[in-house]
């Protein structure tokens, strides 16, 4: 006997009544997470809601507005497209950090975030961009900011019923260099063991960590020092990202050498946005 | 809602139209179902890639796709490389340049590559590792599956792989 019921939606509002329908029922993208969390014993659903044929979910378009990216696009798509390359290519290069080609041909952004791994490597990149993610359930639709999506380690804002349709990078995009900085055990495909994404914008900078707390954060220390006293000794400014942060040890790394791996990430991300 | 699911979809050319569990994984239903066990089961959690196949083109982990997700879609498995008992020209660089040892993760690289020649006929080394970032090869054959790859690049010879 199957342990979970599967149906592909090719609207919403079929989507959101088969999501009623059944409250263990999990809207399916890439799955590239969720296939193998179900497996594993992570996550037990009643039925997986197919919503990757939905239209408006495939959209990935640059307008007044910024650039609008929809749940069902995948991480090829998002780092291929022209106005992420050219605008926040800070964006691009996080998602090239996820998985591996023939994965990233179906993971998504929006899964991404949705899964809220702190280790999410897309995360630190959308702090930065001061993202808003648009949720939509059956009677109404909302948006919170990237911040305020993450509520804890696998935890979203996200209820039962409800699905991110896509999130919006906000013009006006940042005039300066981003960089995403990723620490890990090989150099080839592995979560974060510390990721640091450096976006400056103008004279300010804009720094957030994944895989350091139990969400992902914004080093507001180390904005600050730098954004309002004017800091330019960018190891100086680093040191502080330690008040920022609340690492734990795991396979991954201990908590003491993910302190330290975040001041050195900061630092290097500082170096390379604030000079030159 | 239901736990069995009717697909419709092609497999290496011909249609097909199956009834699977919900749960069942494409790397299962391929093997166990179409029989067709040129694609591998390696680590299971999408890292191997030694059950890449093809969907529309598109290289895929199948231990992360379910079968249920096939419908309307075309399959290309490593068994639908060859035409009328001759190997395709990636499978035959592969035999050229020794480009494996216990040859496992072997359909899994060569449907990457494929996807890879068919989408940028002249890859350079870097358009090669980038593509075959998700096919690990434990025997160590990287170089040599490079350089098989490389040798389909339009730059070298006949170019078209068909």
């Amino acid at each position: 006997m199957p342990s979970f019921a599967y149906r592909k939606c090719t609207n919403l509002a079929e989507a959101f009544k088969l999501l009623k329908e059944d409250d263990r029922a999990v809207p399916l993208a890439g799955g590239t997470d969720l296939t193998v969390g179900i497996r594993g014993g992570k996550f037990r659903v009643g039925a997986l809601i197919d919503i990757k044929d939905i239209p408006e979910l495939n959209i990935l378009l640059a307008d007044r507005d910024g650039i609008t990216i929809g749940a069902a696009v995948s991480l090829n798509r998002i780092i291929s497209f022209g106005p992420i390359r050219e605008n926040v290519p800070i964006l691009a290069e996080a998602c090239h950090c996820i998985g591996t080609y023939s994965v990233r041909n179906r993971a998504t952004l929006s899964g991404n975030i949705c899964n809220a791994s702190p280790a999410a490597d897309a995360a630190p990149p959308l702090y930065c961009l001061e993202a808003r993610v648009n949720i939509a359930g059956p009677r109404k639709k909302r948006t919170v900011s990237i911040e305020a999506f993450f509520t804890g380690p696998g935890q979203t804002v996200l209820q039962q019923g409800e699905l991110v349709t896509s999130v919006l990078i906000p013009r006006p995009y940042p005039a300066g260099k981003g960089v995403y900085l990723k620490g890990s055990r090989t150099g080839s495909v592995d979560l974060a063991t510390v990721g640091v994404a450096v976006q400056r914008r103008g004279n300010e900078v804009r720094i957030a960590l994944g895989a350091v707390a139990p969400t992902p954060v914004r080093a507001g220390s180390v904005e600050n020092a730098v954004n309002k006293n004017g800091e330019t000794d960018w190891a100086a400014a680093a040191r502080l990202v330690r008040d920022d942060i609340s690492p734990i040890t795991d396979l991954r790394g201990s908590r003491e050498y993910r302190y330290h791996l975040a001041e050195v990430l900061v630092r290097r991300g500082l170096e390379q946005v604030m000079e030159g | 809602m239901s736990k069995n699911v009717t697909i419709n979809f092609s497999v290496n050319g011909e249609r097909e139209t199956r009834v699977v569990e919900a749960d069942l994984s494409l790397l299962t239903f391929i093997r166990e179902q179409l029989n067709l066990t040129g694609t591998k089961e390696g680590c299971a959690v999408g890292e191997c890639g030694a059950c890449i196949v093809l969907l529309d083109g598109n290289p895929a982990n199948s231990c992360l796709v379910l079968a249920a997700e096939l419908d309307g879609k075309e399959l290309l498995t490593i068994e639908g490389l060859a035409r009328n008992g001759e190997l395709d020209r990636v499978q035959k660089a592969f035999i050229d340049h020794a480009a494996f040892q216990c040859g496992y993760c072997t359909p899994g690289m060569i449907m990457s590559a494929r996807a890879l020649l068919e989408r940028n006929p002249s890859p350079t080394d870097a358009d090669i590792d980038e593509a075959l970032s998700g096919n690990l090869c434990r025997c160590g054959a990287y170089q040599e599956i490079r350089e098989a790859v490389k040798s389909c690049s339009r730059h070298n010879g006949e170019g078209r792989i068909e």
